[in-house]
């Protein structure tokens, strides 16, 4: 398709043909700034341009000479989407905090820590809190949770289910002192409802069930967050053939950032801990190696310092390292320099 | 491929009873079906005395903490104390003489003692195992499962070397996996009791690491860690603690002498920890070992 037929003043028409800019494929594949440099017009007219040249574009056949990749995105809706995806609170504030907001959704994050630091209780505090409804501030989805060590005892969840339909009827009532009180429609055991559990009991187990998630989210649209506890366990033994595990665990970590992407969800991958001996001593580090570290979008370090819980976050693209503090409560996750009971809700 | 639905489970695992109100009262109602609980303690501490009352314990019924079912005991270590479970089995049976119908019933014929030398021997017996419990027949369906102890497995077998430290490792999951497996399909019980080393603190060792609720591990007036290591921790789903601290002296009236006079007797402080769990508190409680067995002491 040629430029002279777009829908453009004279002028501008002829600075752009003389310019260099004959047809639309050239257009299209260069930036407002360039082009407004190149054919001495101004940035908006640039602008304007290029949302023609992409319109017209669009609707014709497709052009072989067209340098476009199909569904590339500028920048500029990128931030904006990312900006206004939900994020699934942990309970505990400052741990928020530190995370931006929460637990990122479309995002792979890998929790690690030793054991005992409360890696199990995240991950059911978070099965829980994705089901806080929207008018808490929450996303009313619903959970899956794979888990390969028998670690999920139903009591506990119900425990912290109970705790947090607790909060939010607390919430109601002091948000809505002189109204009515919104009565909290969830009950705990509907929040027991809402995750669904898998028991895994070998690697190729863990395998088919990654394989099978994509058909089972496409048919519960509703699922927001993914957890594993934890990723590692099936995959310390019998593995003889180091360059094998690393092929299986670099496809798992592929399949799960698909389906992030895909279906705008969380996953949250739990990780054990093991010694490594880097520059003349014993370190800890996440288990699995050096090559799976690359497979996570954001990475978070449990560890204990005195007798309190602190998770750091070790790797993330776009948060700064910094590290928090947290408990584990009958209730929970919580703050740990917090008395008050009350949660903050976003 | 179904998740299971958590409603359909009983609110709460069902939990083995162990034989004593406070530390069942510590422990939530007792030992955890469908999970791995490990009891670490220095030897002489009681770890074998808890698990022969877990297996006598095993046989009662649902409505009294019990499994209704046999145990299974899996032994690395000689020699197996039979005399100590006749002794128990008899004042099991005297306490309870709803259950057993008649004075020759013994509780000892649903605890089944097998003896595993190495950990291959182990995981020969597995597939065994895997057919005790489904032919089960007409007598109790095995309900519990009790290694006492895996550090004994480990210890002899394997060098110092890293190569051997990696295949010592990857059986510690391969092993783990089995006996949660078996928990997972047959909904046991499966207690391991582990024992411990002292902690000599090197600068470049990761030894004084951290895990669970203690900050550090003494028993016998000296720091102590579980034996295994990090790998092995990562592979159970509860540890518990067992502890002696000094002897304190203890004046007790004679029983049978009413003119006032008392004697002394040395006991062992036992203390019991919570070190990690999935779903208890941080909690600890005292206990003595008498000839009935294990009770708990009043704080």
């Amino acid at each position: 398709m040629e430029a002279w037929r777009l829908a453009l003043s004279s002028s501008i028409r002829g600075k752009l043909i003389s310019a260099g800019y004959t047809s639309l494929s050239s257009i299209s594949s260069v930036s407002s700034s360039d082009l407004a440099r190149d054919a001495n017009i101004t940035e908006d007219e640039a602008f304007e341009i290029l949302k023609l040249a992409n319109q017209s574009s669009g609707s014709n056949s497709c052009n072989g000479n067209r340098s476009l990749i199909n569904g590339a995105k500028n920048a500029w809706d990128m931030l904006h989407e990312e900006e206004s995806l939900p994020r699934i609170t942990t309970s505990c504030s400052d741990l928020d905090n530190i995370l931006g907001g929460g637990i990122s959704c479309r995002d792979v994050t890998e929790i690690g820590g030793v054991p005992g630091i409360g890696k199990t209780q995240i991950g059911i505090q978070l099965s829980v809190n994705v089901q806080i409804p929207r008018e808490f501030g929450g996303l009313g989805g619903k959970a899956i949770y794979i888990d390969t060590e028998g670690s999920f005892m139903v009591e506990r969840a119900l425990q912290i289910a109970e705790a947090c339909v607790e909060d939010m009827e607390e919430y109601t009532g002091y948000m809505h002192k002189h109204f009515k009180a919104n009565q909290v429609q969830m009950k705990p055991k509907d929040i027991l409802e809402n995750i669904f559990y898998f028991r895994v009991c070998s690697y190729t187990e863990q395998i088919a069930l990654v394989n099978h998630l994509d058909k089972f989210i496409s048919e519960n649209k509703d699922v927001k967050v993914v957890i594993v506890d934890s990723i590692t366990f099936h995959f310390r033994q019998d593995f003889d053939d180091l360059v094998q595990r690393t092929r299986v665990l670099s496809e798992m970590a592929l399949k799960f950032m698909k389906l992030a992407k895909k279906f705008s969800l969380a996953v949250v991958l739990l990780n054990q801990v093991t010694t490594k001996y880097t520059e003349g001593s014993f370190q800890l580090a996440l288990a699995l190696g050096d090559s799976w570290s690359h497979s996570c979008t954001n990475r978070v370090i449990l560890y204990w310092n005195g007798d309190e819980r602190y998770a750091y976050i070790d790797k993330s693209p776009s948060l700064p390292s910094a590290s928090a503090s947290y408990t584990v409560t009958s209730r929970g996750l919580r703050n740990s320099s917090s008395s008050s009971k009350r949660v903050k809700m976003m | 491929m179904k998740p299971e639905t958590l409603l359909r489970r009983p609110q709460t695992n069902r939990k083995l009873t162990t034989g004593c109100k406070i530390l069942d009262g510590c422990l939530r109602g007792g030992i955890p079906c469908y999970s791995l609980t490990e009891i670490v303690a220095e030897s002489g501490c009681g770890k074998t005395q808890l698990c022969l009352q877990l297996s006598l314990c095993a046989q009662l019924p649902i409505s009294l903490g019990g499994l209704n079912g046999s145990s299974l005991y899996l032994h690395s270590e000689f020699p197996f104390p039979f005399r100590r479970l006749h002794q128990l089995s008899r004042s099991f049976h005297q306490s309870n003489p709803s259950i057993y119908a008649n004075d020759n019933d013994n509780p000892c014929d649903h605890v089944f003692v097998q003896n595993v030398h190495s950990v291959d021997h182990l995981f020969d017996i597995m597939p065994r195992i895997d057919g005790f419990i489904k032919n089960s027949g007409n007598r109790l369906p095995l309900k519990l499962i009790v290694l006492d102890s895996v550090a004994a497995l480990f210890r002899s077998e394997f060098d110092n070397t890293p190569s051997d430290l990696k295949k010592r490792s990857s059986m510690f999951f391969k092993l783990s996996g089995k006996l949660k497996q078996l928990a997972n399909k047959f909904g046991l019980a499966v207690v391991i009791t582990n024992q411990v080393t002292d902690l000599v603190e090197t600068s470049d060792g990761l030894s004084g690491l951290r895990i669970g609720n203690l900050r550090f591990l003494c028993s016998s007036g000296r720091r102590v860690v579980p034996a295994l290591g990090l790998a092995w921790s990562n592979c159970v789903n509860s540890r518990f603690f067992i502890s002696r601290s000094d002897e304190t002296i203890w004046k007790e009236r004679s029983e049978n002498d009413e003119s006032g006079s008392s004697y002394v007797s040395r006991r062992a402080q036992r203390r019991f920890d919570i070190v990690f769990s999935p779903y208890l508190p941080v909690t600890s409680c005292e206990f003595m070992i008498t000839r009935e067995g294990i009770c708990g002491v009043q704080a």
